[in-house]
């Protein structure tokens, strides 16, 4: 009876069991971690910045196709500005003005990929932010003293993508670039059938001016048509050399998500870009849409390829310059190479048999260190300085951390991964606080994750990007913050905030515009009958602009030079017409252009679009479109205006015209 | 009444000869240093708007101020406005002539008269100033965007204004001066108590028969 309900009991059991497996149960999320009540509170005191206070870092990140650059503060992760770049952006007038609208020709959008700090020995000055733009071919430098954007360069030629930029030599000598996509060089028309043969690559040297920060367009490499893809500036040892990863090494055409993932090794182009310099003024060079262009196959020492596992996205070099790390993509590993080893195998001609078009092919075995199995879709790299490196994986949306070489002999290359930590979803980029440069500062990483999946409140189907803030100082890597970065954030510069002094308004002593006016006296409308233009100089304080009535006849071409006469912080005025479609924001000291054809006959209200002060809204005046057939009457017989109401603004005006030479009143 | 006897070191002639210099020294020296000044703070000011007045100019973030007054109504504030900034370098170079030449001449009368002027010039100051903080602060414009009820602010010390807390205070351009006023002072002390210049011969001879002992 006993051993009866025994076996009763166990076959009851076992039933239970049974039933239970073959119930759907969810497996825990592989690599996630829970935040304990005391790490909770930790990562709100680390990442909590009370109001008033400083954020320690700059984060410049990457805007994606939204064409801009926004500036976020670390640890808080507070987003502060956005630097229009490639697109217009009525908040700050950009796109508007003659100035920007000039440097914006006739595109309306970018894509921003990397943004890359200028250097000084290797690590960031604070000058200049150089910035990609992958559709349009472009490169824009930011003055990080305003950070306002001064330059944009392009279309480069002989580039179709520019993706693999752009990243800045150790003393800012180059910006180097490469072209994403292969095309027949010059914009030339070849049939898509002879891509193997007649589309090229081209890896590019900009000149950077060291003292104004001017880029131009120095020299190009052709290459085979790979898709070129990522790329890194040497450091130290390897400070002449730069690295490209590509992929398609196939040549191939079609699905490339099939036809460039044959092979098991794709390239690293390794570009001696001082034997570049000195190419390109030799004969091994043909001109193509007005660059030099060096066949490398013709001037030796130029360019080497590399073989690097299937499809590499990311190279990155390590602060030391000795390393130079691949990531794999579609192999679960981080590929390390010596660069002693490199220039070993160089000096000795330790090449494969077969040749790139003519371009030396390193033998792999000769420069390889390392395959360190970081995980899933490995993209990218950063460093901390501390000898650790850090790979973002795309596929497990994770971030890997793993110990750079020297390594000892037979050291299991598992072991060197030493810590790994989820994050929400499927990292891009990563950057650490200075992790491009020959010194990382190793306290903050921020993981730039393709996809945030619902983590936020519900704002529809256009979701945003998630932003992840971890700290590297300890011994495991810790996730203090998240946020939600402006589209699409690829790569960024974390830039400690000593190192960036910007001024807070445009001092008048530095004003060059001759157009510029400082007093209400000094506001002028004049038109040129013969010409149907009106020019005018437009004077803007708070809480008024001189004139506040401008005459023009319809279809006059009008042009205005609006100064911005503030000499106080944020004291910023707009220009806005109604109607027209026009506005620029002049900020205090600064003084811009606006230039349109009066098309429209009307009255049209023009008033300071930027708040200013409790008179803000008074701060209006009109423009008077007379129609065709209606006469001017503010118009003396030589054409200039006549300015009413002068006589209510002179005294402010008297003062703040008026300059003593003990010392000055403004 | 006695006045009571300087002593013996200010009647010794090189010392208020010195000390005339010093105060013409210190009146020259005022007309480069600040007078007065005024600091403001509010909210949207935290580092503050200063106006600091100089003898011969007013400097400080007067083209901010200024623009902030104009809601008001207020005057703007600009140099060629005030006579004061023409009239005191030539005071103040005045009264140093005057210690000058009391310096060479050591007369009580003029040590008088140079005091006097400098007591002149003050009150005419102090009344300047507080009639200037009087007008800027009461004859606002009648057609000014904001109306609010006339103001004096105080020469010295702390005060509201609207959003503003001010700061006014007194500076080396004051103080100077003053110091050089008590030095007269001292100097006219001594003299009178000598009652008028010590006649060099008389001195001399009181000083050989004070290092000869009388004889009996």
């Amino acid at each position: 009876m006993t051993s009866f309900s025994l076996g009763w009991r166990v076959a009851a059991m076992a039933a239970v069991s049974l039933l239970a497996a073959c119930g759907e149960r969810t497996p825990d999320v592989p690599g996630q971690r829970t935040m304990a009540t005391g790490d909770v509170q930790k990562a709100a005191l680390a990442t909590y910045v009370k109001p008033g206070d400083l954020d320690e870092y700059y984060l410049f990140y990457s805007g994606g196709h939204s064409g801009q650059v926004s500036v976020a503060g670390v640890p808080s992760m507070r987003h502060i500005v956005t630097i229009p770049v490639f697109a217009p952006y009525p908040g700050t007038g950009y796109g508007f003005d003659e100035d920007s609208r000039r440097m914006l020709g006739d595109f309306t959008w970018g894509d921003v990929h990397h943004p890359a700090a200028s250097k000084t020995d290797g690590d960031y000055d604070g000058r200049w932010l150089f910035v990609n733009d992958n559709a349009n071919n472009r490169l824009a430098r930011i003055d990080l003293r305003d950070m306002k954007t001064r330059q944009i360069l392009g279309p480069i030629p002989n580039t179709m993508g520019n993706h693999g930029s752009s990243m800045v030599t150790n003393n800012t000598e180059y910006l180097l670039v490469a072209t994403r996509f292969s095309a027949p060089l010059a914009g030339n028309y070849e049939p898509l059938e002879q891509y193997a043969a007649l589309y090229k690559g081209a890896v590019s040297g900009i000149r950077i001016d060291p003292q104004t920060g001017t880029m131009s367009v120095g020299w190009q490499i052709m290459t085979p048509p790979f898709n070129w893809d990522l790329g890194a500036t040497g450091k130290g040892p390897s400070n002449d050399w730069a690295f490209w990863t590509s992929y398609n090494s196939e040549r191939a055409t079609g699905k490339l998500e099939v036809t460039a993932s044959q092979r098991d090794r794709d390239y690293i182009a390794i570009v001696n870009w001082k034997n570049a310099e000195r190419a390109a003024t030799g004969n091994a060079t043909t001109v193509s849409a007005g660059v030099r262009v060096i066949d490398p196959a013709r001037a030796p020492g130029v360019m080497y390829l590399l073989p690097c596992g299937k499809s590499p996205h990311g190279v990155d070099v390590d602060p030391s310059g000795e390393y130079v790390v691949c990531s794999g993509k579609l192999q679960p590993t981080a590929t390390v190479y010596s660069f002693a080893k490199i220039k070993e195998a160089i000096d000795k001609r330790d090449f494969e048999s077969e040749m790139e078009d003519g371009i030396p092919v390193i033998k792999y075995n000769s420069a390889v260190v390392m395959e360190v199995p970081v995980g899933l879709g490995p993209l990218h790299t950063q460093f901390d300085g501390r000898g650790f490196a850090y790979t973002s994986l795309y596929v497990e949306s994770a971030i890997a951390k793993w110990k750079l070489p020297p390594y000892a002999a037979n050291v299991d290359p598992k072991s060197l991964v030493v810590d790994k930590i989820a994050v929400q979803f499927n990292i891009g980029h990563l950057v650490t606080s200075h992790g491009d440069t020959r010194r990382p500062r190793g306290d903050y990483m921020i993981a730039m994750n393709k996809m945030s999946k619902g983590r936020h409140l519900n704002v529809g189907p256009s979701q945003p990007e998630s932003s992840q803030l971890i700290t590297i100082g300890g011994a495991r890597m810790e996730m203090i913050y998240e946020a939600y970065t402006d589209p699409e954030p690829h790569f960024a510069q974390l830039i400690h905030r000593d190192l960036i002094k910007p001024i807070e308004f445009y001092p008048r002593s530095e004003s060059r515009d001759r157009n510029a006016i400082w007093a209400p006296d000094g506001a002028r409308v004049t038109r040129n009958a013969a010409r149907r233009t009106v020019e005018g100089k437009v004077y803007a304080i708070r809480s008024y602009f001189e004139p506040g009535r401008i005459q023009v006849q319809q279809g006059d071409t009008v042009i205005l030079h609006i100064t911005n006469a503030e000499q106080q912080r944020d004291e910023i005025h707009g220009f806005g017409v109604v109607g027209y479609n026009k506005n620029i924001v002049i900020d205090p000291g600064e003084t811009k252009t606006l230039r349109f054809v009066a098309d429209r006959a009307g009255v049209f209200p023009y008033y300071c679009t930027n708040f200013c002060s409790a008179l803000h809204q008074e701060m209006q005046g009109y423009l008077e479109v007379m129609p065709a057939g209606r006469r001017l009457t503010m118009y003396d017989a030589s054409g200039v205006m006549r300015i009413d109401g002068r006589a209510a603004a002179r005294g402010v005006a008297a003062a703040n015209a008026r300059r003593t030479p003990a010392g000055s009143l403004d | 009444m006695r006045l009571l006897p300087a002593p013996p070191m200010l009647q010794r002639p090189v010392v208020q000869r010195a000390l005339l210099l010093v105060a013409a020294g210190l009146l020259v020296a005022a007309v480069f240093l600040p007078l007065w000044g005024m600091t403001l703070v509010s909210v949207q000011y935290p580092e503050g708007l200063r106006m600091v007045v100089y003898p011969t100019y007013i400097t400080g973030d007067i083209t901010e101020i200024n623009l902030l007054n104009k809601a008001i109504g207020m005057k703007p504030i600009f140099n060629d406005y005030f006579l004061e900034l023409k009239v005191l370098p030539v005071a103040f170079a005045a009264l140093a002539l005057l210690c000058v030449v009391g310096a060479f001449i050591r007369r009580a009368w003029w040590s008088l008269l140079s005091l006097s002027a400098m007591v002149a010039l003050g009150g005419f100051g102090l009344w300047s100033m507080r009639h200037r903080l009087w007008q800027f602060g009461n004859e606002l414009s009648a057609t000014a965007p904001m109306t609010i009820d006339p103001f004096t602010p105080p020469m010295i010390g702390s005060n509201q204004i609207a959003q503003f807390a001010t700061y006014s205070y007194f500076s080396w351009g004051t103080t100077l001066p003053l110091i050089a006023g008590g030095l007269v002072l001292a100097v006219l002390w001594a003299q009178l108590g000598t009652g008028r210049r010590p006649n060099r011969q008389r001195a001399r001879a009181k000083s050989v028969s004070e290092l000869q002992p009388a004889r009996s």
